[in-house]
């Protein structure tokens, strides 16, 4: 035994030798097994200027105890103090559920849309990544409850899940960000790992990071949730543990049990959580305000959301939108959208003007060869319109 | 179908056959004509339990009746027996898998299958046969292949609607095993696992993949299903424990084929001596070209087995210079092996079947059960390293009922020269065994990994060993599981089955990129598209010998000169051109031992030793040698990063005792020639590839501080060559004393000992005389 137990022991660290040598995964596990990865970088403490850290919110629940082997903590927060305009508020409009990346039918009422993020002990999926924390957030009277279900010891995944089912079960729809490669999937395993059932919940899913990355990835390069933070709700996160700590933080937890260690990882899921709610608030409002006519100011997501309206059918808007772009815009976006715009103008009777936006870009000498063939045939096209327009109104 | 090939003459392969056995300078060579009798068929009646769309669309097709052995399979896997089908080439195994399953999902549409094919093209021609076969049978069946080729849009239909689901032990592996959870409704439904070509499991890859049946078996487990196995296997000596092994479970063997066999003769050449001080013998390659050139110019379809790339693609480019355009159709002849593209492979399969493809030069691509019809001739440019696969490639000819032949040609290798001088151990003696270790601590601790993450461990459950617990508590002290409620869960952000192959230690492969630029398109090349394109990818391991800078690169016998090597990002730019060279690079090998296991002093002034060793090597130069001649014309320097190797080896030194006395040059000389000597009859021992064992020579070792010889795995971590080396030193010894008193060289060849120019003219006396020392 004693042999056995020395030869793997040996396998194991050459092994290991061997990756780091190749500059892959270096760590030490059992190293690592006693070295808390927070304190690498300081202690972490709670900051920002997120609603949830300021006071008034109320929280239900407590730290982690050594008792039960999952448990639920509870916050509630109003929805005047998140800064919700549409989302929270009033009925849901289905066609801004379409803006938003809806899969399945239309939720009636925001009330019906459960918000949720789940923290995993890896990226990797497969039937080893674990569950251990999921916050879950939905609207009542007003509020936003956010609950988060967190295991504190793998042996009771069963019971952690079928309560968690439990809770989820009403839904039919849900909101997340990346939540359609990343969380469901993890989920739908760990449901039949535990349960041997189904998760219904993303019948109808709203995942918030398509439309993000529509509106938002040329203006600020990546869209992460972190990243929008802090350039579209301008309240980014001073303290954070690093999502890549995160599983590294739960094991040392599973074997120091010291809450202190898994407190960091239940802010950051709680404002995962949180802004996951705000963020899909501002994508609400970027559509209302362009149907409204106010297309956005920066050009790009002004550009996005003509395409976005113009699948949708809302021409008018969507001609708001090419038209703020096209204003807004640099060359380079100029020429993408040209030709659209100036269909639209066409279609509104401008002729006149779609010609001369096409001549000017002629003229600025811009675009491939290709794109300028297609420019000069569109050219001739509508000039020979314009010929016969004049004609009949001769 | 081809007609327009026209051949000068048509003989018949008895005609060809009576010409060879009356051509005295043929016969010289020959050290065995052997005749096979032919063998009628024996045949049972369907059961009568056997879905009644099955035996119509059975009748339909012309079959009436069932061969024995597939009737007996079908009895076994009904009685829930697992089933090993031991029968030769072309004895109609594909439909002892078939009927049962067929018949299990006709009777519930519910029922799955798994099939596990060792390699991808084999699965393909398995579709397509499967297809065929329910279509014919109106029963509703979806077959799918789900491996790396497998799009992403359709796998989610393939998880929950495939009732058979085909794949190879890698994509088990990776893509299935730890994604369970995704096939729910094939893992509660498994009715069989087929897994075909049996023999192939074994050595490390067997080991493999017997512990991801491990996994397996605990998957099914988990959702309740107990799936009856069906192997198939080529004839070894040790089916039923090879498979007990790989299922460890009793299982029920069929070995008596039932059915029909035509007449086969069986040749065995061995080129002659050219030059006795040499000890140089006629090259296999030449004598094998003669014989194939013979036989297709006779219109024979001929298949010719080479034993590596290289040779392949030099036999190619020698039958092609025998058959030149436009005389002969560009097609007449192709080569096969692993570096071509998968759809240039399926346009030889296809041109074999139909008859275009008169003649097709492979390595053992194409031994396993790739469906190529019925050739006429098979000749085996060496011997391919094992009885199962002797046979294996001797079957590729004479599928039919009609007379068939084969030809074994023995290069001046030990293990050739030992198998073509008593052809009785592939004739007679019953073939070696198929052997695993599924134990091994090396493989078994990863899959342990693998299965942890896959489901939790229970603490009574045994993986493999008995200590099972022990290992888990190791690993849980390591951090990489965790305890909790007497379960041990995956504790690891890591995904345990991505950084480990089944096949090799690495999954490392060197792209070829062709650069040539725009050419016109030419027939047998469907990929011309006039930009630079990928041509094959080969292991980083043979890359460095094969694509090294300046290297001449063989491929369609089109030689190509890598101009650059990008070893860091694994690409290697090649362009074709027209020289009358290839080359040969130089691999240099050191040994470092790290832990001895064992060591004991022999009787003969030997120690012998095994243990964990690091290998490096380094390629630093390489030769330029003629094509026909093989004359070294220059040479070259290559500048590659040295490859590390860990692994296990066997090592055998020599005492103080048995060189007493001799000059230093005499050591040098007898060491290399022992090594020599071992290093070439260790597969016959090991049933094993040589290249699976590497050798290298040390005059005076860091660790033994004697002269040593070192025989390692060529696998990493080994897989158990090196102990048995060990346990077997006085046979392996004894059985090198009688080559080197049966080979009739003079001083030394490359058969025993290796040559005497090379190595020293003293070289067969001074390795005698270690021999000999008691």
């Amino acid at each position: 035994m004693n042999d056995l137990r020395a030869r793997v022991a040996a396998i194991v660290e050459r092994n290991r030798a061997r990756l780091e040598r190749r500059g892959e995964r270096g760590s030490d596990p059992a190293a690592a097994a006693d070295r808390n990865p927070l304190f690498a970088t300081g202690s972490p403490r709670p900051g920002g200027r997120l609603p949830i850290a300021r006071g008034p919110s109320v929280s239900v629940g407590s730290r982690p105890s050594l008792d039960s082997p999952f448990e639920v903590r509870e916050r509630r927060i109003s929805i005047d103090e998140l800064g919700l305009e549409i989302v929270g508020r009033a009925a849901i409009d289905p066609v801004i559920c379409a803006h938003l990346g809806l899969k399945g039918e239309a939720p009636d009422r925001w009330e019906d849309v459960l918000f949720l993020d789940t923290e995993t002990t890896g990226l990797a999926g497969g039937t080893g990544t674990y569950v251990f924390l999921i916050g879950i957030a939905r609207f009542a009277d007003g509020e936003l409850i956010l609950r988060q279900h967190l295991l504190l010891d793998l042996a009771a995944e069963r019971e952690f899940i079928a309560a968690l089912k439990q809770e989820i079960e009403p839904f039919r729809a849900c909101a997340s960000y990346n939540g359609k490669t990343f969380d469901l999937p993890i989920l739908r395993t760990r449901f039949v790992m535990t349960l041997r059932s189904e998760v219904t919940v993303d019948e109808s899913h709203l995942d918030l990071l398509h439309p993000a990355r529509r509106l938002w990835r040329d203006r600020f390069g990546s869209t992460t949730l972190r990243q929008l933070e802090e350039s579209v709700l301008d309240d980014g996160r001073v303290t954070d543990i690093p999502g890549s700590l995160i599983p590294d933080a739960y094991f040392y937890y599973l074997r120091k049990r010291d809450p202190t260690i898994i407190a960091p990882v239940l802010e950051h899921n709680a404002r995962d959580v949180i802004s996951l709610v705000r963020i899909t608030d501002r994508v609400a409002r970027a559509v209302t305000a362009a149907r409204a006519g106010r297309a956005p100011d920066h050009a790009p997501a002004a550009f996005a959301l003509a395409r976005i309206f113009e699948r949708t059918g809302e021409l008018e808007a969507a001609f708001a939108c090419y038209e703020s772009a096209y204003f807004d815009g640099r060359n380079d976006l100029r020429m993408k959208l040209a030709l659209a715009f100036a269909r639209h103008l066409e279609r509104r009777a401008e002729v006149d003007r779609a010609i001369r936006m096409l001549e000017t870009l002629l003229d600025l000498g811009l675009g491939s060869p290709p794109w300028r063939m297609q420019v000069e045939s569109r050219l001739r096209r509508l000039s020979k319109k314009r010929w016969r327009q004049l004609a009949t109104a001769n | 179908m081809r007609t327009a090939v026209r051949f000068p003459a048509r003989v018949s392969l008895e005609q060809i056959l009576d010409g060879l056995a009356r051509d005295t300078e043929f016969q010289e060579m020959v050290t065995r004509w052997e005749r096979i009798a032919a063998r009628p068929a024996r045949y049972a009646p369907f059961p009568e339990w056997l879905d009644g769309r099955i035996a119509a669309a059975l009748r339909r097709r012309g079959i009436t009746q069932l061969y024995s052995h597939q009737a007996a399979a079908l009895e076994s896997t009904r009685a829930k027996h697992h089933t090993v089908v031991v029968t030769p080439t072309a004895s109609g195994k594909t439909l002892c898998y078939n009927l049962p399953v067929l018949d299990a999902i006709a009777k519930d549409p519910a029922a799955r299958a798994l099939y596990i094919f060792p390699t991808k093209a084999l699965s393909q021609d398995q579709l397509i046969e499967l297809e065929r076969e329910s279509t014919d049978m109106d029963i509703e069946l979806k077959t799918y292949t789900y491996d790396g080729d497998t799009s992403p849009a359709v796998r989610a239909a393939i998880r929950s609607a495939g009732h058979v689901v085909i794949t190879n032990p890698d994509m088990l592996h990776t893509g299935i095993l730890p994604h369970h959870t995704k096939w729910v409704k094939l893992f509660e439904n498994l009715h069989y696992v087929v897994l075909d070509e049996l023999h192939t499991y074994r050595g490390v890859f067997g080991s493999h993949v017997a512990n991801v049946l491990r996994r397996l078996r605990r998957i099914c487990e988990f959702y309740g299903s107990h799936p009856v196995f069906i192997c198939t296997s080529a004839t070894i000596a040790n089916p039923d424990e090879l498979a007990r092994r790989h299922i460890e479970e009793e299982v029920v063997v069929i070995d008596e084929s039932g059915a029909p066999r035509g007449e086969k003769v069986l040749v065995f050449v061995n080129p002659p001596v050219v030059n006795r001080n040499l000890g140089v013998r006629r090259s296999a390659l030449l004598t094998g070209r003669d014989i194939a050139a013979t036989l297709l110019a006779s219109g024979v379809q001929t298949i010719a087995f080479a034993k590596s790339r290289v040779q392949t693609e030099l036999l190619l480019t020698y039958l092609r210079a025998r058959f030149p355009q436009p005389q002969w159709p560009p097609e007449l002849i192709r080569g096969y092996r692993g570096g071509y593209l998968p759809s240039e492979r399926r346009a030889i399969e296809r041109g074999l079947r139909d008859g275009s493809v008169r003649g097709v030069v492979s390595t053992n691509a194409l031994e396993l059960g790739i469906d190529i019809g019925a050739l006429q001739a098979a000749v085996l440019l060496g011997y391919p390293g094992t009885v199962a696969s002797t046979w294996q490639q001797m079957g590729r000819a004479g599928r039919r009922e009609d007379l068939s032949a084969a030809f074994l040609v023995a290069t001046s290798s030990p293990t050739d020269q030992y198998v073509v001088q008593h052809p009785e151990y592939v004739l007679d003696r019953s073939p070696e065994a198929g052997l695993v270790n599924p134990d091994n601590l090396h493989v078994l601790v990863q899959h342990l990994k693998c299965a942890a993450f896959e489901i939790p461990f229970e603490p009574r459950e045994r993986f493999g060993t008995e200590d099972t617990p022990g290992v888990l508590s190791y690993l849980d002290e390591q951090g990489v599981l965790h305890e909790a409620g007497g379960k041990y869960h995956w504790s690891d952000q890591a995904f345990p089955a991505e950084a480990m192959s089944l096949r090799t230690a690495t999954n490392d492969n060197v792209v070829i990129v062709d650069t040539t630029g725009p050419a016109p398109r030419t027939i047998g090349s469907e990929y011309h598209d006039g930009k630079a394109r990928v041509i094959g990818e080969i292991d980083r391991f043979a890359a460095q010998v094969l694509l090294h800078e300046q290297a001449i690169y063989l491929h369609e016998s089109k030689q190509f000169q890598v101009e650059r090597l990008d070893w860091d990002n694994a690409k290697a730019y090649v362009r074709e051109v027209k020289v009358d060279y290839y080359t040969q690079a130089e691999l240099a090998v050191r040994v470092r031992v790290i832990d001895e296991f064992d060591r004991r002093a022999g009787q003969r002034g030997f120690d012998h030793a095994h243990g964990e060793v690091l290998v490096s090597t380094l390629t630093s130069l390489y030769k330029k040698l003629t094509m026909y001649t093989h004359e070294n014309v220059g040479w070259g320097k290559i500048n590659l990063p040295e490859q590390e190797l860990q692994t296990t080896s066997f090592w055998l030194s020599l005492s103080e005792r048995a060189t007493a006395g001799w000059p230093k040059e005499r050591i040098e000389v007898a060491l290399a020639g022992l090594g020599n000597l071992l290093h070439g009859l260790s597969p016959l021992l090991l049933m094993c590839a040589p290249h699976d064992v590497g050798l290298a020579v040390e005059v005076r070792s860091p660790h033994t501080e004697r002269p040593t010889i070192f025989l390692f795995d060529m696998t990493p971590g080994g897989i158990g060559f090196s102990e048995r080396l060990f346990r077997s030193t006085d046979a392996l010894l004894e059985r090198a004393r009688e080559h080197l008193d049966s080979c009739d060289c003079g001083t030394g060849c490359p058969s025993c000992v290796g040559p005497a120019y090379a190595l020293g003219a003293d070289v067969r006396e001074a390795v005698a005389d270690l021999l000999a020392m008691r």
